[in-house]
């Protein structure tokens, strides 16, 4: 249990340099992590329809919609700097980027309140209620 | 040919036509169908029709109008300047089926005609929250239905692709007024149950389906050449959504046999994307470029990948579960609200 | 055509998707350290689970995972495989502490607190106190004693169930301002039961509500609450009942005969499908009455023990 010993320093500073990319969920699982070129043959081809956003990956058309960061919360991609190998040991974490809205995608359906992520976003509200202070 | 409208959204399918001559309203008309560009990777399937009072069957042959396979590239243009010339009696209508279209629907997983089949509205409800309830009525549904559909898997294949864009062009021709007695259709298929279908779904109009149709049958050649001359123009001027730049226009006749088009499917490959819509993921060529070349992208409806979702998705995740509580030595169950929406704790970072 | 290739293991993460409370994140004060993520001992499952401190040990975070299978990111000019997505939200450490309050609540005697929060296993636990003092919120759980200058505490299962019953109030509340369903999980149309609505809605959201509280306390408490908010017990040792189990219960007229339920409760009544396809969206529409569960089909075992 030596492990929970160790924690993971969140550095603040960095969010001011932080970038402000767009961010999508995509309904597939890419196994990579790296470069893209996101912006040149995905973003480009999105198009704005009606009650939904339309765009095709790898031949399969996704239909999405934007959702926002509920209330009093900030999207952030936090990155690990210095990775050790060992998880014996303190980590620290940055913060690479800040968002406020997600563009998730499903294969071939209409975005709606029952996608995964509309309703997870419920969760905040709900743990302010479990978890915020109750009068005495 | 004005193809502005295909081209500002060639990501979807899109219908060019000509005005309708006055004359194809009051008298009996055929109708050539014909389609360009079926075996190629790359660009649009493009489906034609022309049509003309069968009296001026004679008129259009004096036209010299020929299988378009048959002709050269100016041949066809200019004959296709012809035919709008002769716009008095001869109207023609295309229906342009984008790459984007083409690989969308043929990898579908299920067809959407067997879904709709099926589909129900479920009006019960003594509920204050009728959405949650209904939305709780889909969940079940769901997997109700998907036991079916594990043994119905089906794609949207080209042929089906093929037929809805010919039935769709007779009947706008029929829903702008023109007086269809013949259709004449040219097939790569089996002719017969073709013809039999369209036969049955345009009753009043004699359907002849045949091999070579267009070069037996002028109005055939006729909507050949107006087909052949859209997909030429439309892959040759693509418009590439894709902020890519300059692409290489070198690809060659797009025939995945083609050399010039196989250096430039190499070329052009991106690790994660794959390529532009401007190619058919579709088509075992490219799939198998990106089997061996591109990064891996697992779908949930992949076949395998896909089965044993539907395992996990049914027992399995129970039995795990409980596995997991099992070995952290207590029954706690995470409530519903939770697994609903796949929220869990975590243990490290 | 369908690509066939298996699922390669993923590597060890070293970029997380996070969405986070505001006061996670704001600029600490001078001399504030930087917020941290810990591991502290889970109240519920007892295991480990991470949690993050903010700037000063101020305030305590919960981080869960939204994890649906087969997703990835894009972000920017890159691709993250994976696709989950955190949540780190503000936690009330007296659940955390209230295991430790509870175990020395047993000799009987005053203690001071931070003799008590102790933890071999999980030596971070005593940055919990300085959360605490920051809240002053030790009194909801704990009568207290001051002795000159000194504070000594007692676990009280008194005071406890009261506070939880506020939060369990206060979550209903919440629950009620929102879209989320705490009835039934199913209603379909061999299933109409007739119950006062208002009855069944009030008794609905606060099971629901403890429910919630119940990952946050032990199995004890979350039974001991249940009394102490009059909530009838249901047979089954399972805190949450499958709904169609409780019209079970409820309607004796069903109990004879066959177990009809069988065909109509699903595991997904409770647990919901993954990530529906869209064929599997689109059919969801479709009136299933007659047609046998998916589950009849992969589990000829484990069924029976639930009838």
């Amino acid at each position: 249990m030596s492990s929970n010993c160790s924690v993971t320093r969140l550095q603040l500073d960095s969010v001011s340099q932080a970038e402000c990319p767009s961010v999508h969920l995509l309904p597939c699982e890419i196994e990579h992590d790296g470069p893209a070129e996101v912006s040149q043959f995905f973003t480009a081809t999105i198009k704005d329809r009606k009650h939904e956003k339309t765009v095709s990956f790898r031949g399969r058309g996704l239909k999405g919609q934007e959702v926002s960061c509920p209330q009093g919360c900030t999207g952030l991609v936090l990155r690990e700097v210095n990775k050790s190998g060992s998880d014996q040991e303190d980590r620290t974490v940055k913060v690479s980027s800040v968002f406020h809205k997600v563009t998730y995608w499903n294969l071939e359906t209409s975005p709606n309140s029952d996608d995964g992520i509309v309703m997870a976003m419920a969760w905040p509200d709900l743990a302010e209620a479990i978890h915020g202070p109750v009068d005495d | 040919m004005d193809l502005g409208e295909f081209e500002a959204d060639n990501s979807v399918s899109c219908r060019l036509a000509s005005a309708i001559p006055d004359v194809c309203k009051t008298e009996d008309c055929c109708l050539g169908i014909d389609e360009a560009g079926r075996g190629p990777v790359l660009g649009p399937m493009v489906y034609g029709i022309c049509f003309c009072p069968v009296a001026k069957k004679e008129a259009l042959k004096d036209l010299k109008v020929a299988d378009s396979k048959t002709l050269t590239e100016a041949q066809r243009e200019d004959l296709f300047r012809k035919l709008d010339e002769a716009k008095s009696f001869v109207g023609w209508a295309l229906q342009i089926l984008s790459p984007n279209t083409i690989s969308t629907s043929m990898l579908q997983r299920y067809l959407n005609t067997y879904c709709t089949r099926h589909t129900h509205t479920h009006t019960h409800t003594h509920t204050h929250t009728q959405k949650e309830t209904q939305r709780a009525n889909n969940r079940t549904h769901t997997q109700m239905i998907l036991t079916v559909l594990l043994f119905h898997r089906s794609k949207y294949n080209l042929n089906a692709l093929s037929h809805d864009a010919a039935i769709g062009l007779v009947q706008f021709a029929l829903d702008s007024g023109v007086q269809l007695k013949e259709v004449f259709v040219d097939t790569v298929g089996p002719a017969e149950k073709y013809q039999e279908k369209l036969s049955q779904r345009f009753p009043g109009v004699e359907v002849t389906v045949r091999p070579k149709a267009d070069s037996l049958f002028p109005i055939v050649s006729a909507a050949s050449i107006c087909a052949k001359v859209a997909r030429d123009h439309s892959v040759k001027d693509w418009n590439f959504p894709e902020d890519l730049g300059e692409v290489d226009a070198d690809y060659g006749s797009g025939y995945p046999s083609d050399p010039k088009t196989k250096a430039w499917l190499l070329k052009e490959l991106d690790p994660v994307f794959g390529y532009p819509q401007f190619v058919r993921f579709s088509w075992s060529t490219t799939q198998t470029l990106l089997d061996s070349r591109a990064v891996t992208v697992h779908w949930d409806d992949d076949e395998e990948d896909g089965e044993k979702a539907a395992a996990r998705q049914n027992n399995t995740s129970m039995l795990s579960y409980f596995k997991t509580s099992a070995q952290q030595g207590n029954t706690h169950q995470t409530h519903r609200f939770f697994t609903e929406r796949r929220l869990q704790s975590l243990a490290t970072l | 055509m369908t690509t066939k290739k298996k699922r390669t293991p993923h590597s060890p993460n070293d970029r997380w998707v996070v969405v986070a409370a505001d006061s996670a994140v704001e600029t600490p004060k001078k001399d504030d350290s930087d917020p941290t993520f810990i591991r502290l001992r889970n109240p519920s499952t007892d295991a480990a689970s991470l949690y993050l401190l903010g700037s000063g040990d101020v305030q305590l975070y919960e981080v869960k995972a939204f994890n649906e299978d087969f997703h990835s990111w894009f972000i920017g000019q890159t691709v993250q495989r994976d696709g989950r997505l955190l949540y780190v939200t503000p936690m009330d450490p007296l659940y955390l502490l209230l295991p430790y309050l509870i175990k020395a609540g047993e000799e009987g005697k005053f203690q001071p607190v931070d003799q008590v929060v102790m933890d071999e296993d999980f030596p971070a636990c005593t940055r919990l106190l300085s959360c605490i003092r920051s809240q002053a919120s030790l009194h909801h759980v704990a009568e207290e004693k001051e002795v000159g200058s000194q504070k000594f505490q007692r676990y009280s299962q008194e005071r406890t169930m009261e506070w939880l019953k506020k939060k369990a109030e206060r979550t209903v509340k919440t629950l009620r301002k929102s879209n989320i369903s705490v009835g039934e999980g199913v209603k379909s149309t061999t299933y109409v039961r007739v119950k006062q609505e208002s009855e069944t809605q009030e008794e609905d959201y606060l099971r629901y509500a403890h429910g919630l509280i119940s990952e946050y306390i032990s199995e004890d408490l979350s039974k001991a609450l249940l009394k102490h908010l009059q909530l009838p017990e249901l047979s089954s040792p399972k805190e949450v009942e499958p709904p169609s189990k409780k019209r079970k219960l409820t309607d004796k007229p069903l109990e004879a005969g066959e177990d009809y339920t069988k065909f109509n409760r699903s595991d997904f009544s409770r647990k919901p499908p993954k990530k529906m396809s869209a064929a599997q969206k689109t059919l969801a529409k479709v009136d299933k009455t007659g047609m046998k569960s998916m589950s009849a089909f992969f589990s000829p075992k484990g069924k029976a023990e639930k009838k």
